[in-house]
């Protein structure tokens, strides 16, 4: 009080720990942003014709497009066992994650298991996808295998986390109307959790089909899953096959548009929209 | 013999926060008993303790014969569903139907996988679609319950409880968001549960008037004790003072009149 009144000024916003750890982390990239900019080895290249040269491959990515190795019944083939690993990672680790999610959340559960569980899974996100792929590479082997199982784990991990998050959202009254009933943990859950989280859950599912949809092509190309990721790296680092990779981009974007829509259709649908 | 025997309650939390303090009374069943008492006074820490949403810190709670503190899974749950308990919020899953709410009053009667999946007998089914006819809620049977006005979700609330086939029905300020109306309504409803079927009702009320109009016994509390205990009639201005602080009290007094004239 004295303090704010005496320096003749008045904070909003209060000088707290984790806003000078905010301050100084976002200094420290800027920094660390112009130093590596500054230190940049350019090799002697132009910008000029490089940028040039960046704008004529767009062009024949885009405009110039066409099938060469592939017909266009495998070149759908290949784009559905992308989705099929997207998809199964998805499932998989939704269904694994809403398990974990309860045991995550604290009006779910004590506070010393989700404290155990939240941690074990920050530090499972915090590795990246193609980590955890390269890692059950090791025991299965480099193929799909290895990418389901990995993408399966980083799917659980983000998926609890949003689970568990939007659980922590509920109205604590609602559960405890349910407890004063007689009604048990599980019954709780289902009857009172789920049907008012489902939305949320759904949508959050949908988001991290989205992520694995782009990480399955990635896998394909990197971690030999197969798929049109990979015929996307045969024809770029490969074939040397611009046209041909200019269809596989444009595939590529047709589904993430209609997954998209799919998704915007399936929240109007389901209703997140909630009527106050 | 007593209903629901209070014996010496206090509840702690933390070290600084003594939200009951040796707290003790009876109730006889059928009895309509009104709490007041400002805010913070333990009113409602005092009836999460009888269902034993709140752990007690010292004492004893017996309610038919049955000592609560020390109860655990499936013989708290017993103790639960003898219980039937009325929210200022209405606490409704407001995705769901309000057949479906009702039901829920049914789940400490079923086993977990029952209760997961809904599945409620035809018997139960029809008393809860009954218990809707009588609160006058038939038409909205199949609402959803965020379309209800405030009035009609507590209404649902009170069906929730009554389908529970309780003993006693605990009511968290249950009239505090309604409007004048819709609250008479309410406490109407459950005086008339109370008449009708003998179901005892211990209900926290911000409002003396209403608590003085149907309440057959007053409880006051302050600070997390219990300062008045006696029929209405008897409270006189002094022990409103006594109850709400000498400020409060004056305003309440004030009200008081102008509801008697
Ligand atoms: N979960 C909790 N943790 C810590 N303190 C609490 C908790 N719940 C209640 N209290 C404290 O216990 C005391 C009694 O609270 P309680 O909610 O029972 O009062 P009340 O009479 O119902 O008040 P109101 O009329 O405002 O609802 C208050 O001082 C409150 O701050
Ligand atoms: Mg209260």
């Amino acid at each position: 009080m004295e303090t704010t009144l005496t320096s003749g000024r008045i904070r909003v916003r209060p000088r707290t720990r984790a806003n000078i750890v905010l301050h100084v982390t976002l200094i420290v990239l800027v920094l660390l942003t112009i130093y590596g900019l500054a230190t940049l080895d350019t090799r002697n290249i132009n910008i000029f014709t490089a940028f040039g040269d960046m704008l004529n491959n767009f062009r024949i990515v885009l405009f110039e497009a066409r099938l060469k190795n592939l017909s266009w019944l495998e070149l759908f083939r290949e784009l559905m066992i992308t989705v099929a690993l997207g998809l199964i990672t998805t499932v998989l680790g939704a269904i694994i994650a809403f398990f974990v999610a309860l045991f995550a959340a604290q009006n779910l559960a004590p506070r010393r298991v989700t404290d155990a569980v939240k941690a074990v899974m920050a530090f499972i996100r915090a590795v990246p996808t193609v980590l955890w792929v390269l890692f059950f590479a090791v025991t299965a082997g480099l193929g799909s295998i290895a990418a389901v199982v990995g993408m399966t784990f980083h799917s659980i991990s983000y998926l609890v986390k949003a689970y568990a998050e939007t659980f922590e959202e509920l109205d604590e009254g609602v559960l405890e109307a349910l407890r004063a009933s007689g009604a048990n943990w599980w019954q709780t859950i289902f009857q009172a959790v789920v049907p008012s989280s489902a939305s949320a859950l759904l949508s959050w599912t949908f988001v991290r089909f989205e992520i694995n949809f782009s990480v399955a092509i990635a896998m394909g190309a990197t971690a030999g899953a197969g798929g049109i990721g990979f015929d996307m790296f045969m024809a770029s680092a490969f074939y040397l096959d611009l046209r041909e990779l200019g269809i596989f981009t444009y595939a590529v974007l047709i589904f993430a548009i209609l997954l998209e829509w799919g998704a915007t259709r399936l929240k109007e649908t389901v209703g997140v929209k909630r009527q106050a | 013999m007593s209903l629901l025997e209070v014996d010496a309650v206090t509840k702690r939390y933390g070290p600084e926060t003594l939200a009951l303090d040796s707290v003790t009374f009876s109730v006889q069943p059928g009895e309509f008993v009104a709490i007041i008492g400002p805010s913070g006074a333990g009113k409602s820490t005092l009836l999460r303790c009888i269902n034993r949403l709140i752990d007690i810190t010292a004492g004893d709670i017996r309610f038919a014969g049955v000592s609560v503190p020390t109860l655990r899974g499936s013989a708290l749950r017993r103790h639960r569903i003898q219980i039937g308990m009325i929210f200022q919020h209405y606490n409704l899953v407001n995705r769901l139907s309000v057949l479906e709410n009702v039901l829920h009053g049914r789940l400490g009667y079923k086993n977990t996988l029952q209760g997961i999946l809904g599945l409620y007998s035809e018997e139960e089914k029809r008393e809860a679609v009954r218990i809707l006819e009588t609160l006058g809620l038939s038409e909205q049977m199949y609402k959803r319950c965020d379309q209800l006005s405030g009035g009609q979700k507590q209404r649902v609330g009170i069906a929730r409880a009554l389908v529970q086939q309780p003993k006693m029905l605990l009511c968290d300020e249950p009239i505090a968001s309604l409007d004048p109306s819709s609250a008479k309504v309410i406490m109407d409803t459950l005086q008339e549960i109370n008449r009708s079927t003998g179901i005892t009702v211990l209900v926290n009320l911000h409002q003396v008037d209403v608590a003085l109009h149907y309440a057959k016994r007053i409880i006051g509390m302050n600070r997390g004790r219990i300062v008045y205990d006696g029929a209405p009639h008897n409270l006189s201005s002094d022990q409103i003072y006594h109850i709400y602080g000498s400020e409060a009290g004056e305003l309440i007094l004030d009200l008081k009149e102008r509801y008697a004239a």
